[in-house]
């Protein structure tokens, strides 16, 4: 069995859910200090990869990361950089659908925090940043968590954005997903059932980690962690 | 309270007797068929229904214009189909209880007796992406060459693709092909056709009516002849169909003069019946 597509959308996953980690968390974070009304059309427009079908999310990348489109012309002129139908081309349309999930669990995490601990740090002198990766991030942490791994399992779930953005190409963006539906046209069944099975696993492991995270959540834990972060 | 209740059921009743006899003139009126056209006709079929609309008011024709694999797919699992016209021999073989059993291997029965027969004919061409990103590329055997890093071609269980394949093994390209990974497989031809377009593949291989469709594309090459088996498109009446007497009537008139002059326009050609 050629096991290049689970390592492709392992690959992809990991690399979406880096991107998405980091954008999800500045976005949630920068998105609450707005004035209401840009906070609340910031956050729908950050929110419509989630509610659009994923081919519209596919059909307005194709626009613009295709080698005709705005950015990718500009990429292939520049360094032959082709930034559709590569493997790495699964990484803009997982990174789209997922960051939404990263950026709403976030900011629910961050909205939910005590306020106190931060201003009881800014009495005592201490700069936004260390707040911020010191006393917000590990008092979010469960919430933060969760999301990383829905965005890590949406990403290794996306078929359609990426089955236009990325085609498929055995052996160099065959992903699970799009193998599956290669090989029920194919009529191989046999094939698509062992991949379904691997999906199956891995999505049991993904959402075992969310349910444990959930519970760790609900616990009741050490009430106001210290200001540097240390338990 | 009673006078409410008689009031509701008075309404009800009103209701059900104004929707049905507003059924019971549109039925007399109105009918619906429903074809199963392979995607290459999208252009030549809308026109057809379109001048069949005029000569037969009474009858709509809706359409169902995906690759041929798929349509048989959706025949199989029971969707609601009077007219199917696919591709290739081997779709249509797979439903007729009368082709070779070994490729009806399900023996399935979905063709109406007498009534299949080969609509068009069709050629298929390489093709390239218009204008700057053209890399010189001028015949089949430049595929192997590093002028192309990415072929687009129908998968196997689309017609366009499985005569790629045959065109290609019979040239002695298919295998290196698959060795340099360089074949990007699309679920119908047009989405190989778009491929090509959005110059995010750098050749691929396409009907000629559909390159004829895109002023996005231009035609590198023919298919060779004899590297491939005739490309015919059969057309057949299914077993389940409604209105079995407006189909045929319907089938008729695509073997007609008018329905003739539209395929020949689109780049098909008519073969021997």
């Amino acid at each position: 069995m050629d096991w290049f597509p689970l390592y492709n959308s392992l690959r992809v996953a990991l690399f979406s859910t880096c991107i998405t980690f980091f954008a999800g968390i500045f976005a949630a974070h920068y998105a609450a200090k707005l004035p209401r009304v840009a906070k609340g059309a910031l956050d729908c427009l950050l929110t419509l990869p989630l509610v659009l079908p994923p081919t519209v999310v596919g059909f307005f990348l194709l626009k613009t990361i295709g080698p005709l489109g705005p950015v990718g012309s500009v990429a292939l002129r520049s360094s032959g950089l082709r930034l559709t139908m590569s493997w790495y081309s699964a990484i803009f349309s997982t990174s789209v659908v997922a960051f939404p999930l990263m950026y709403r669990t976030a900011r629910g995490a961050f909205e939910s925090l005590d306020k106190t601990l931060l201003y009881s740090g800014r009495t005592l002198g201490l700069s936004d940043t260390y707040l911020f990766w010191r006393v917000v991030i590990p008092n979010c942490k469960q919430g933060i968590l969760a999301g990383t791994v829905l965005a890590f399992a949406r990403a290794l779930g996306e078929y359609g954005a990426t089955s236009m953005v990325a085609g498929y190409i055995p052996g160099r963006t065959a992903m699970i997903s799009t193998t599956v539906y290669q090989l029920w046209r194919e009529g191989n069944d046999a094939l698509a059932y062992k991949w379904v099975a691997v999906n199956l696993i891995i999505s049991f492991v993904v959402l075992a980690a969310v349910n444990l995270l959930e519970s760790a959540r609900d616990k009741p834990k050490e009430h106001l962690e210290t200001l540097s972060g240390r338990t | 309270m009673k006078c409410l209740k008689f009031k509701y059921l008075l309404f009800v009743f009103l209701l059900a007797l104004m929707t049905t006899a507003r059924c019971g003139t549109a039925q007399a009126a109105q009918k619906e068929l429903s074809v199963f056209a392979a995607a290459s006709l999208t252009e030549s079929m809308n026109k057809i229904a379109w001048i069949y609309k005029n000569i037969v008011p009474e009858v709509s024709i809706v359409y169902n214009f995906d690759s041929s694999g798929t349509l048989k797919t959706q025949i199989e699992q029971g969707a609601e189909c009077d007219l199917f016209i696919s591709a290739a021999q081997k779709q249509m073989d797979q439903i007729d209880a009368k082709a070779d059993p070994s490729i009806n291997t399900g023996k399935l029965d979905f063709v109406a007796e007498g009534t299949r027969f080969d609509l068009v004919a069709n050629k298929v061409v390489l093709i390239v992406p218009k204008g700057a990103v053209n890399k010189q590329i001028s015949g089949f055997d430049d595929i192997i060459t590093d002028k192309v890093s990415l072929i687009a071609l129908g998968n196997s269980d689309v017609p366009v693709g499985q005569y790629s394949q045959e065109i290609l093994t019979k040239l002695g390209l298919w295998e290196e092909l698959n060795k340099q990974k360089k074949i990007s497989f699309g679920g119908s031809v047009k989405e190989v056709l778009a491929q090509v377009a959005a110059a995010a593949a750098d050749c691929g291989l396409v009907y000629g009516t559909d390159a004829a469709t895109s002023p996005e594309v231009v035609i590198a090459a023919e298919a060779p002849p004899g590297s491939h088996r005739a490309i015919t498109y059969p057309a057949a009446v299914l077993r389940r169909a409604n209105e079995p007497e407006a189909v045929k009537a319907f089938a008729e008139f695509l073997r007609g003069p008018e329905a003739t002059a539209i395929f020949l326009e689109n780049g098909f050609s008519i073969p021997e019946r």
